[in-house]
């Protein structure tokens, strides 16, 4: 690598887990850094730069003055990489998206909410085009790690796209619906090893949904393992906020 | 057929003595209701009564990921990575030998697959005829209630506190002749054994298919054709590969590169996949051969009741019941589709 | 104790030269490390790795060497792996093995005409069999070779078409189904080709490699042609990634488009749905 490619993180709403992720990886990080140049990032540097190649953010798009900033990010760098499920799938930010416009207004802002303008939430995609998603709420550094390497090596990273449930079997899991439990590994997208399963909770969906996810099918199978679709909507709605099908499943 | 008896209490003995040069493995209870194979130790209460290892045991030898090569990205060497752990599995039944057979045979087929054969040849199973049928089980009606080779060892339990072991191989004998007074087993202990194994049957046999297994190729070839019939079938597939991962006798894999922190050396791995997976048959530019759920639905079936068979003469689902179990959409079901489609070739007749 | 064999361990090749064909294609040419030759078979394939990036199958698109270790692809530049081949410098090493899969069987040709029907980028691994038959040309009959092209631009090794048309022991017929002001030749899609060529059925045989959809309405204007099945040849393409008949990705219906493939004598798919 003659010229280290140069690199910048930013935040739009989110909650910075995964910049700390990304700081998490400690020496790891340091041998990942030798290979590039990072010229902006809040967890572990205060300086700020313009000049970049590829850009990490982290934070999905709540305001109209974001939407600008966004595509000043766009045109700066050659690569944008959404960093996190807020800025890949919009993320937890989305479940305002069901309550109406004024009570989470004034939930958020108080009695000065009239100050700020703010619209319904949504994923970068949703306003510039992305290279590449690194997912998860927050994300798992091994694979940000990995994402990054093999940008490196001229190659864009893509997460797997079946549902986390090839993944759960892979590490052995008991399924959680054998045990009573509700779980949407069944139509979320793979690529965190199925890890909250394996460590004893089930999948909350953080990943946002596969692509080819089957939501009807998924709401079925909820209601013949004994949910109800409150139960299963209440569920849906935390990470798949910002796709339509999941306003109404089944 | 050379048989000994043994005796329960002369088991944890053999079990130390074969653990100094095996990694052991035995069915054991997880959770109510669920069984796996696990390392055996000292404290380890082997299920003897299981009625199905919850994960196939493909992993021994075919685990979910495993390094292929290792690799140098600046002077573009590469060499093998070849594990041969040795690994006895005790308690084997004999579905899942059957799958391990088959197995054997598919990697062998063309070139022998490396990594699966030496820790296949360091692989030590000792068989074990099922006290209970599992409830998703139909193993007794795709002729896999018996297999005739595949075991170094097999026992079967003629009382509380008694096995006649048969003997498979050499290396089985010896082993089992590491143990004190091991003693060859009388016509009448055979007989109890040959008794046990006819009511084991029996039991099976209630839950099999209903009519033989050797029809399955011709009907599933005639209702190849029938989209209406696949397409109900999978209307609610989630395309979650689960069916395909936790069979016994499904071996697709996927590769992949990962290299170190420093971008200086690497490692290509395989990882298990599925033919139910949306992208595991489409190609750069995005064509994909098996597009719909109900396409590759119906692959997975052709796979188990026709195109295997048409490789080597048996169905390529040995009726463990695993996919049933594994499939949340409860529409997984070899013994279902087979019966399903057995039935309505008949009405059309 | 003996040193371990994996048919997962590439072999080292170095790259000697590029060049351009398209917009989206170039040719490679490779020098296997350790001086042998590759000893493929016309219609065979390699896979290729760039440690980090993954591997990836190609069909050999020049024809078997005798003399040297040199070899050629021809690569459109499409996802990972086919874009950090076209971001090599030559000197660059890739990993390589293979080949692999079945092949056209030059000695059936011997004494018959041969009928090539290319569509794209088909025309890479029929490369390799028409260099053959030109180097032994002798020992062949008539070969007529058609040739179609979405786009003028998409066109590839037009300068070798160019020679090779001008010969009088090849008949050359292109064509392209978008034209642009530039092309003054044949406009329409590869079976608009067929009223323009007199071949004997008795003695022909075809090869033809293309995009999925070229092949039922070649083969339908072969029979209309008289050729027997048995004398229809195709190469197939599937997502492949061991290659050895193991991963089952390349499946189509009951067999291995790797190992059974990737060239198939028509009648062995013909009854194959998922072939086409
Ligand atoms: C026998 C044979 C011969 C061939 N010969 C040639 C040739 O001579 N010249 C040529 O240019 N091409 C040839 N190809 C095609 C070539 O192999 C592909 O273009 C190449 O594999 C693309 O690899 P990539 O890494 O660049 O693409 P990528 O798109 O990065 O693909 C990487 C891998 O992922 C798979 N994949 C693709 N898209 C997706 C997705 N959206 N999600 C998940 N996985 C995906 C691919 O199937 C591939 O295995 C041949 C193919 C075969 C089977
Ligand atoms: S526990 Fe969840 S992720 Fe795992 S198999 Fe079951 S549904 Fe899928
Ligand atoms: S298991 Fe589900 S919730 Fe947990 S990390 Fe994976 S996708 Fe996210
Ligand atoms: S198809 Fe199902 S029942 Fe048959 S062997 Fe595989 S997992 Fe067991
Ligand atoms: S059923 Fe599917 S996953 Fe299983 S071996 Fe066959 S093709 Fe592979
Ligand atoms: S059949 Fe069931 S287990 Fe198999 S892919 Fe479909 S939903 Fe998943
Ligand atoms: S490429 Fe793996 S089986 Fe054909």
């Amino acid at each position: 690598m003659a010229v280290k490619p140069k690199v910048a993180f930013f935040d739009f709403a989110g909650c910075e887990g995964d910049q700390l992720q990304v700081a998490n990886l400690e020496e790891r990080l340091l041998d990942i850094l030798a290979h590039i140049e990072v010229v902006s990032f809040r967890e572990i540097k205060t300086e700020h730069s313009d000049d970049y190649d590829i850009a990490f953010v982290e934070g999905s798009i709540t305001r109209p003055e974001d939407e600008k900033r966004l595509k000043e990010i766009r045109e700066n760098a050659g690569i944008l990489v959404a960093l996190g499920a807020c800025a890949t799938i919009g993320g937890i930010n989305c479940l305002k998206n069901f309550i109406n416009e004024s009570e989470y207004r004034s939930t958020v802002y108080g009695s000065s909410a009239r100050w700020y303008s703010t619209y319904a939430s949504r994923p970068l995609s949703a306003v510039v085009p992305v290279d590449m998603d690194i997912h998860g709420c927050p994300i798992d550094k091994n694979e940000f790690a990995t994402a990054v390497k093999e940008l490196l090596l001229g190659k864009i990273y893509t997460p797997p796209d079946y549902p986390v449930c090839a993944e759960c079997k892979m590490a052995g899991n008991i399924c959680r619906y054998e045990q009573g439990q509700l779980c949407l590994g069944i139509v979320t997208r793979a690529g965190c090893k199925a890890c909250c399963v394996t460590e004893g909770s089930f999948c909350w969906g953080c990943r946002g949904m596969a692509p080819e996810a089957n939501l009807d099918a998924a709401a079925r199978i909820m209601e013949d393992h004994g949910f109800t679709r409150l139960n299963a909507q209440d569920r849906l709605r935390l990470y798949f906020g910002c796709t339509d099908r999941a306003f109404n499943p089944g | 057929m050379v048989a000994y008896i043994v005796y329960l209490q002369q088991i944890p003995e053999l079990l130390h003595k074969w653990s100094s040069s095996y990694d052991v493995y035995v069915p054991t209870r997880v959770e109510e209701h669920f069984y796996e194979f696990r390392p055996w130790q000292e404290k380890t209460h082997i299920a003897w009564d299981y009625d199905l290892a919850y994960s196939p045991l493909k992993v021994f030898f075919m685990p979910p990921r495993e390094d292929l090569i290792h690799f140098d990205l600046h002077n573009y060497t590469a060499s093998p990575v070849i594990k041969k752990t040795r690994q006895l599995l005790f308690g084997v039944h004999p579905y899942d030998i059957k799958a391990i057979n088959q197995l054997d045979q598919l990697m062998g087929m063309d070139g022998v697959d490396v990594n699966y054969q030496n820790l296949r040849d360091n692989t030590v199973i000792f068989g074990l005829e099922p006290a209970r049928v599992a409830e998703t089980a139909f193993w007794a009606g795709v002729d896999a209630a018996r297999v005739d080779f595949g075991f170094d060892l097999f026992w079967t339990r003629i009382s509380p506190g008694a096995f006649l072991v048969r003997v498979g191989s050499a290396q089985g004998e010896e082993m089992l002749k590491m143990g004190s007074s091991i003693t060859s087993a009388t016509a009448a202990e055979k007989e109890a054994a040959r008794r046990i194994h006819l009511r084991a049957a029996a039991r099976a046999d209630k839950q099999g298919l209903g009519f033989t297994w050797t029809q399955v190729p011709e009907f599933m070839n005639k209702f190849y054709s029938r989209k209406l019939y696949w397409r109900e079938k999978a209307k609610t597939c989630l395309s979650c590969g689960s069916c395909n991962l936790v069979c016994p006798t499904c071996y697709c894999f996927d590769i992949q590169d990962e290299t170190d922190d420093h971008l200086k050396q690497g490692k290509r791995y395989r990882q298990w996949d599925g033919c139910m997976l949306e992208g595991f048959s489409r190609i750069a530019g995005g064509l994909n051969f098996r597009p719909n759920p109900w396409e590759r639905y119906r692959h997975r079936y052709m796979r188990k009741g026709k195109y295997i068979f048409d490789r080597i003469g048996e169905l390529g689902c040995v009726g463990c019941g695993r996919c049933v179990k594994a499939c949340t959409a409860k529409i997984a079901n070899p013994k279902v589709v087979f019966s399903e489609i057995r039935e309505a070739i008949k009405n059309e007749a | 104790m003996k040193p371990d064999f994996s048919p997962y361990v590439p072999r080292p090749a170095t790259l000697v030269a590029k060049n351009t064909l398209s917009e989206y294609v170039t040719l490679f040419e490779f020098a296997q490390d350790s001086g042998k030759t590759l000893a493929h078979r016309p219609g065979q394939f390699i896979q290729v790795s760039i440690y980090g990036v993954g591997e990836a199958p190609f069909s050999v698109s020049s024809p078997p060497q005798s003399d040297h270790h040199h070899f050629e692809l021809a690569v459109r530049r499409t996802g990972s792996v086919t874009n950090a081949l076209h971001n090599l410098q030559t000197g660059s090493k890739v990993g390589i093995r293979g080949p692999y899969g079945s092949y056209f069987p030059m000695q059936k040709f011997v004494g018959q005409d041969l009928l090539f029907a290319a569509g794209g980028l088909g025309y890479i691994p029929i490369r390799s069999v028409l260099y053959y038959m030109l180097r032994h040309r002798e020992e062949y009959g008539d070969i007529i070779l058609l040739v179609g092209t979405r786009h003028p631009r998409e066109r590839i090794f037009t300068d070798q078409l160019e020679e090779i048309s001008r010969r009088s022991d090849v008949h050359v017929l292109e064509t392209v189904d978008v034209p642009d002001e530039s092309w003054q030749g044949n406009v329409g899609v590869i079976t608009t080709l067929f009223p323009k060529i007199r071949i004997n059925p008795e003695n022909t045989n075809v090869a033809m490699i293309g995009p999925p959809v070229m092949y039922r309405f070649v083969i339908d204007e072969c029979a209309k042609l008289g050729i027997p099945q048995e004398r229809i040849y195709v190469s197939l393409e599937r997502r492949m990634k061991c290659g050895l008949g193991k991963c089952g990705h390349c499946q189509i219906n009951g067999i291995n488009c790797c190992t059974d493939g990737p060239v198939f004598c028509y009648t062995k798919i013909a009854n194959l749905p998922e072939a086409f």
